[in-house]
């Protein structure tokens, strides 16, 4: 008899690892997410943000029960090259991706240099690439159908600042725009004009300087001269520290003064001091705001959680990284399918809030996401205006220079 | 009352780019030496005066001084030690070597201070005066008036003491200048001293208006050229007036023309300059 039991649950036993087995079988359905991305070269620091963002979010998906299609459930698997910050082999890696290792679908790399000649890969062979480290318009300009960005453009730079400039009491009236004669910051003076237009706020000054100027002292003589409640800036934060400092010294108090670059960076409020008080920034992403959704139900526990594992601090280009894998979550689940064409349409049509901000791409493949607006208030950084409304009360009008302490 | 304001700006942006030139055409009048590495001997400046304010508290006027008197130290030291093994090259070869000494200070810089932008904040930073409806910030009056102060007080030297008349008798003349017993390479490195000191008085003074990075200098190298040669070399006022000339023609035709244009205008200046006065503004004609 002992025997025999011992007979039955060896038995029972085998049944159950077979049956364990078929189960782990039907569950290593894996979806392959594939990116070639810089983890040696000039663009190593940057690529490991997005190698460990993709790493983190990759495995949270899994801990979270997958994705399911079609009443199955996926595992994502992450396949990844190192394209040693090299466009020509980033291309290399990218084809050999999609032909011989049969990914299912594609991360991208970082910078819109690697970014724009990778997606020609991917839209050839008609596979998406979603990716969060190129901005570039020469990305999305080129009538692609399957390359989508997570980081905003250029033209967005200043959506939040002007939307939360017509909200404020006494709303703004009247704008002066100065901005560096670089590609990027030429783009972004052509969404501001745009913008000014759309909120009706009314153009004095419009012009552009080149970027090693040092001295704006002549350009703020003209600006005082008009008396503009807002001042935007679009340069580099040498640009910003300088119109700033000398902004005092000749006595220009607008209501509110937004910068592309400078405000979010410690050097910066360092060098300024007390000067920095009050000025407006933009970032696409904070790591202590309260936004989130699937997956990561908040960007503080994201970033919790990142630091925890990785050790250092998540900023925008990580959670860019991160928002990337989830759209393809999304997408397969919305299409109920691996059919790449299918999950393209999903994507183009996809509308989600995550720990990024809310996901949805413009016709041409980029975010339709706005920057947040930060103020520096007693030397922090806070977010004003976050996603269409204010997250906390800026200090406005700025006080003057000379009411400052 | 616009044109005025631009006036002023003009005016007391000229004077810190004379200071600027005042050395490089020194060490260029005298030893034939277009030093590049003078943009890079200004940001040693501002860099001590950052220092002197964020680690000792002292007042960037106070420790003018200091500044001074250290880079005529390292000038001199600097041209004894290594210029001195090439003064009688090809401009090639001194064009390499002083390129090759901004190089090393400019990477010395990176390692000392890092890269973050710095600036050098004292209470009375942001402070001005109107007259009028005219805004005069303190700052740079003062940095104008230390200017003027500076060049009166080189000039002298130059002019009225027995340094001085033997630094421009080596220049003019340097075969009769040795032939009278002047101690030739002691000269070269005093005056290369002097160009030096200018140049940290000059990164003192940028110092307080504008951020200090390790880079900075050779935008500043390249504006000193500029100036030194609208001058005209081998005068002792012509820095002065070609920086007063580089600050009133950036200022009008930013306001005037565009903010993009003021490189465009100053350089075209040069080319004129060069094709109507070669010698510059206040030069003497050749062989005069």
């Amino acid at each position: 008899m002992k025997r025999s039991v011992g007979r039955r649950l060896i038995g029972a036993a085998a049944v159950g690892l077979l049956l364990a087995a078929v189960v782990a079988w039907a569950a290593t359905d894996t979806i392959v997410l594939g990116s070639a991305i810089s983890q040696t070269g000039k663009y190593a620091r940057e690529g490991k943000f997005y190698v460990d963002a993709y790493t983190m979010t990759v495995d949270a998906v899994n801990k979270q029960g997958g994705v399911k299609v079609g009443g199955k459930t996926y595992k994502l698997e992450l396949k990844l090259y190192d394209d040693q910050s090299d466009p020509n082999l980033s291309v290399r890696l990218f084809t050999q991706l999609v032909t011989s290792d049969k990914v299912n679908f594609l991360l991208g790399p970082y910078t819109s240099g690697i970014t724009i000649p990778a997606s020609s890969v991917a839209e050839k062979y008609q596979i998406p690439m979603v990716q969060g480290g190129g901005a570039s318009e020469k990305i999305f300009d080129r009538g692609y159908k399957y390359i989508f960005g997570t980081l905003p453009r250029a033209e967005f730079y200043f959506l939040s600042a002007t939307q939360a400039a017509v909200n404020l009491k006494p709303p703004i009236k009247t704008a002066a725009l100065l901005y560096s004669n670089e590609a990027f910051d030429r783009s972004v003076a052509e969404g501001s004009r745009q913008l000014l237009k759309e909120y009706r706020i009314e153009k004095v000054y419009d012009e552009q300087y080149q970027p090693a100027t040092q001295d704006f002292t002549s350009i703020l003589a003209v600006i005082k001269s008009k008396n503009p409640d807002l001042i935007l800036v679009a340069g580099h934060a040498e640009n910003s520290l300088n119109f700033i400092r000398q902004s005092q010294a000749a006595d220009v108090n607008p209501k509110m003064w937004v910068f592309t670059v400078g405000p979010p960076t410690a050097d910066f409020r360092q060098a300024l001091g007390k000067a920095a008080e009050h000025a407006y920034g933009v970032t696409p992403w904070l790591p202590d705001m309260d936004i989130g959704g699937e997956v990561f139900a908040s960007a503080r526990e994201f970033s919790k959680q990142f630091k925890a594992r990785f050790g250092y601090e998540a900023d925008y280009h990580v959670a860019s990284g991160a928002a990337d894998v989830l759209v393809y979550k999304f997408a397969i689940e919305k299409a109920n399918s691996l059919e790449p064409t299918k999950v393209r349409d999903a994507i183009a049509s996809l509308d989600v809030e995550t720990l990024y901000g809310r996901v949805k791409f413009e016709p041409n493949g980029q975010i339709a996401l706005g920057q947040v607006l930060i103020q520096i208030q007693q030397g922090k950084l806070v977010p004003v205006y976050v996603a269409g409304k204010f997250a906390a009360k800026p200090i406005y009008p700025m006080p003057k220079w000379s009411q400052r302490k | 009352m616009l044109i005025l304001q631009v006036l002023i700006n003009g005016i007391l942006l000229g004077g810190l780019y004379g200071i600027m030139a005042l050395g490089m055409s020194l060490i260029w009048g005298v030893m034939n030496i277009v030093n590049l590495a003078h943009g890079a001997l200004i940001m040693l400046g501002a860099y001590i005066t950052f220092w002197a304010f964020t680690l000792l508290g002292w007042d960037p006027f106070l420790s003018l001084p200091v500044t001074v008197a250290l880079l005529f130290v390292y000038g001199y030291l600097l041209q004894r030690f290594v210029l001195n093994l090439i003064v009688r090259a090809q401009l090639f070869i001194t064009l390499l070597i002083t390129f090759g000494i901004e190089v090393v200070m400019i990477n010395l810089a990176r390692i000392l201070w890092s890269s973050d932008l710095r600036q050098v904040t004292p209470a009375y930073a942001g402070s001005n005066f109107s007259v009028g409806g005219l805004t005069v910030p303190y700052v740079r009056l003062w940095v104008f008036v230390t200017t003027i102060v500076l060049s009166v007080l080189f000039l002298l030297l130059m002019e009225r003491t027995r340094l001085g008349r033997a630094i421009r008798a080596t220049s003019q003349e340097l075969r009769a200048a040795r032939l009278t017993g002047i101690p030739v390479a002691r000269i070269y490195a005093v005056t290369f001293g002097l160009g030096a000191a200018l140049a940290g008085a000059a990164g003192t003074l940028w110092g307080m208006l504008f951020p200090i990075t390790p880079t900075m200098g050779g935008a500043l190298t390249l504006k000193s050229f500029v100036v030194a040669v609208l001058g005209g070399l081998g005068t002792m006022m012509g820095p002065i007036v070609g920086g007063l000339v580089l600050g009133l023609a950036e200022s009008f035709s930013s306001t005037y023309v565009g903010p993009t244009y003021p490189n465009a205008i100053s350089f075209g200046l040069l080319v004129l300059i060069l094709i109507f006065r070669p010698t510059g503004v206040l030069g003497r004609r050749e062989g005069g």
